[in-house]
């Protein structure tokens, strides 16, 4: 087992691609377990979302897909061993907002991979809109109710789940929009942070929609804004930003990627397997339950999107001062 | 009337053949991950979560929950044995149950440890299941401030700890703080003494040091001393409790059964700080107190009772807010959220089987745990008749395989290393583990707290005398510190008449 597994990193860092496309060539991929890193800790949104994507794809390929968690480092920990590993198609990683945008501009030189030209970004999974909510008794309803409390002499004090993330990234961006400070009031997560906002400690929170979704659905929190280009299907009565009148959009969003010199057969069957999976009607309800939005990409598309998404966030980490140097 | 219903309703889901099966199968799975150092619930329940897809929600959650709680019981189990602390919560075991078993009490060490757990979480169970909805608006009631002061309280208390040197022990308390502070800077995102090593951005790891300064040095001590082994593995002594070890445990099971159920409720820390309070209290208030440092029933009775009754209670956001209070939670969660199920504060009413049906399933649990344990007791301290030199390299593999699994990463296992170095220097100048432990547990959440208190209150310090709870816990803490110095002041003035 393990000199195979060393042979095969030693194939991948000397000739990768013609020698990988030898391997497929030889035997019809998958031939063995696949490992699917997460470079997040168990039970968070990412690690989810993986797990469903995980159990589905081991169907539809017929080898049994091993999640890993490799935590750590904003994301980069997971994503630098993927970077590095063989190209051969057994090794993926949960690409995310965090490992391919946000964490390569917040701790600069020492991420030791670049999220476009070390990968093979395969497929978009789900992106999960922004959402910022309220206490119900704090009396803010709306957009222009948080820029009066904003302006007003208590100031507002919004939560998020952590400093760097691409919540507490949107309280930046609103603070510069509407030239008031707006005081950000980092949680370690978003379970914490939504604590102490049901509880009133802090009037408002900026919150990836999944774990707001339920708190938003019974009523302990209100809804004031989506910060996504159109309403959300499972949300209608909540307006965007936009609409109120704030041009800010931001996506959470995470897919599947491979090391960069991945065969492009492989890249595509893999997006095929997942956009299909996708596509079935149990993840369609989960991920609409959770107020995700699945990705439609083809690989190519994916690897532009993140082009992008790196271009986007890198100022706005120097904007919020967030850089870990 | 309602609650018992409810309750019955719950034991009729509970008692299903299938469900019964799997708090069966969650129970042994997880004393068996508690018997093994550093392999926690955590890890295990990632690996095993694709296995509850297929299972109805409820029968997952009750299988979760059983590796949960039944890892608490078997995390005591090595640590009153091999001085190997895996959690938190089984730091404050060693401290007596080591000695106990050194002393050859092992086997009284572990009954008592399962009898008081079983009794502590039978007692939560029912308040869980009473008055979970009243509890919540008590934890949703701690702001920053509170959990600041609390937070403040539980440090200046353990000073008690001190067993010699106060300077020593203070030292040793702010050493740990300064260690849980290497990491990201939850409020600037800033890297914290860190060294440019990656892996340190999220801290160093609590499992690494426990079991370093406590387990790993241990064996580097034994090895040295080759007649302290044989003393060792010759004392197994009788298993069952002498009359008098009962007498002195019921009421430490009771202290620490309350203490353990208010402060499981609070989320975050509050799980963390009740095996040290309950040792804490057992110390100034218990009748063996003289006898701690020696290996004191108390101070297995009581921490044991707590932390088994905080893990019950720490159900509590969880059930009636859907707000995971620590990673195993959040790992339920997601198990239901791939069930389709979204926990959130209706989760009492919406899902009614689930909610009865886990809190009978805890009882019925606890009560598989017992009789897994209690007769595994014979079997656990004839480990001790070992060889050592049989004994201590399985132990390291198993520590670090543990360690490596945390977060399938070497740094770890290296951290482990550096630690059981480190420990075997502090035990050679006499510097105790445990207050560093308590430092680094406290440190970095009563900085975070302190700092979002003095945020939210835009700078105004008032905020903490202002507030009622936290008033109340610095006030106690004020008295505390004020009837600890007296006496040794006291004493120094005497000690200088004399002279």
């Amino acid at each position: 087992m393990r000199s195979v597994a060393r042979r095969s990193v030693v194939m991948g860092i000397g000739a990768s691609p013609l020698l990988a496309m030898g391997v497929v060539a030889e035997g019809a991929w998958p031939s063995q377990s696949i490992r699917l890193v997460v470079p997040f800790a168990p039970g968070g949104t990412t690690d989810l979302v993986a797990r469903l994507i995980a159990a589905g794809l081991q169907e539809k390929l017929g080898f049994s897909i091993v999640v890993e968690n490799r935590a750590g480092a904003g994301a980069t920990l997971g994503s630098e061993t993927v970077a590095r590993a063989a190209p051969d198609g057994y090794t993926l990683v949960m690409s995310n907002i965090a490992s391919h945008a946000i964490s390569p501009a917040v701790y600069g030189n020492k991420v030791r991979y670049d999220p476009v030209k070390d990968f093979a970004h395969i497929a978009l999974v789900v992106s999960n809109p922004t959402v910022w909510v309220a206490n119900p008794r704090a009396g803010i309803r709306t957009m222009a109710d948080v820029v009066a409390r904003a302006k007003s002499a208590g100031g507002l004090q919004v939560a998020t789940s952590g400093a760097g993330s691409s919540n507490h990234l949107l309280v930046v961006q609103m603070s510069r929009l509407i030239g008031t400070e707006i005081t950000h009031v980092p949680f370690r997560g978003a379970g914490p942070a939504m604590q102490a906002v049901i509880a009133g400690q802090v009037p408002m929170m900026s919150d990836s929609l999944p774990s707001s979704a339920a708190h938003i659905k019974q009523g302990s929190v209100v809804a004031v804004g989506m910060c996504s280009a159109v309403r959300h299907p499972s949300f209608p009565d909540v307006p965007t930003f936009r609409e109120q009148g704030f041009p800010l959009e931001s996506d959470s969003w995470f897919g599947l990627s491979a090391p960069a010199g991945t065969p492009a057969p492989i890249i595509e069957r893999l997006n095929r397997e997942v956009m299909a999976l996708l596509q079935t009607a149990e993840i369609r309800n989960r991920f609409a339950e959770l107020g995700g939005t699945p990705g439609t990409y083809s690989a190519a598309d994916y690897n532009s999107f993140i082009i992008r998404e790196v271009a986007k966030w890198a100022p706005l980490v120097q904007a919020a001062g967030a850089t870990a140097d | 009337m309602d609650l018992i219903a409810n309750l019955a309703h719950g034991f009729g889901v509970a008692l299903t053949f299938n469900n019964l099966l799997f708090c069966l199968i969650g129970c042994i799975i997880g004393t068996a991950i508690g018997v093994l150092p550093g392999i926690g619930p955590v890890a295990t329940i990632s690996l095993l979560l694709p296995i509850t897809f297929g299972q109805p929600a409820t029968t997952a959650v009750i299988m979760l929950a059983g590796i949960y709680y039944g890892a608490q019981y078997g995390g005591s189990t090595t640590a009153i044995l091999l001085n190997l602390p895996g959690e938190v919560s089984s730091v404050v075991t060693t401290l007596e149950g080591y000695k106990m078993a050194r002393r050859g009490r092992a086997g009284a060490a572990l009954t008592v440890a399962a009898l008081a757990s079983f009794f502590a979480g039978c007692v939560s169970t029912v308040l869980v299941a009473a008055s979970g909805p009243l509890l919540t608006s008590v934890a949703l009631s701690f702001g920053p401030a509170d959990y600041f002061s609390l937070m403040m309280l539980g440090l200046i208390i353990s000073a008690v700890l001190a067993q010699g040197s106060v300077v020593k022990s203070i030292g040793m308390v702010v050493f740990g703080v300064a260690l849980g502070l290497v990491g990201t800077d939850v409020q600037t995102g800033q890297q914290r003494f860190t060294f440019g090593i990656p892996e340190l951005s999220d801290g160093v790891g609590f499992v690494s040091i426990a079991m370093g300064m406590f387990g790993i040095a241990e064996i580097i001590l034994n090895l040295e001393k080759p007649e302290a082994r044989s003393v060792m593995s010759g004392k197994v002594g009788s298993l069952m409790m002498t009359r008098e070890e009962v007498r002195r445990a019921i009421p430490s099971v009771l202290r620490g059964t309350t203490v353990g159920s208010l402060l499981g409720i609070l989320p975050g820390g509050g799980a963390a700080l009740s095996s040290f309070g309950s040792y804490m209290m057992e110390r100034k208030v218990s009748k063996g107190r003289h006898e701690f440092g020696t290996g004191a029933i108390e101070g297995v009775a009581g921490p044991e009772a707590a932390n088994n009754a905080a893990s019950q209670t720490s159900f509590i956001p969880l059930l009636t807010l859907g707000i995971p209070a620590n990673a195993v939670m959040a790992l339920m969660v997601g198990a239901l959220i791939i069930q389709g199920i979204q926990p959130g504060p209706r989760m009492v009413e919406a899902q009614p089987d689930l909610f009865w049906g886990l809190i009978a399933s805890m009882w019925l649990g606890n009560l598989m745990l017992l009789i897994i344990n209690l007769p595994m007791i014979g079997l656990w301290v004839k480990l001790l008749a070992i060889p050592y030199r049989h004994m201590y390299p399985s132990i390291l593999i198993f520590c670090a395989i543990g360690v490596y699994s945390l977060q399938n990463n070497v740094f770890d296992v290296y951290q482990t290393v550096f630690f059981g170095l480190f420990g075997y220097l502090c035990s050679k100048l006499r510097l105790e583990p445990a207050p560093m432990l308590i430092g680094f547990v406290l440190g970095p959440m009563m900085e975070e707290h302190l700092r979002r208190a003095m945020l939210l209150s835009r700078g105004d310090p008032m905020v903490f005398v202002q507030r009622p709870i936290s008033a109340t816990m610095l006030a106690i803490g004020a008295i505390a510190l004020i009837a600890m110095l007296l006496p040794n002041i006291r004493k120094g003035k005497d000690k200088a008449l004399q002279e």
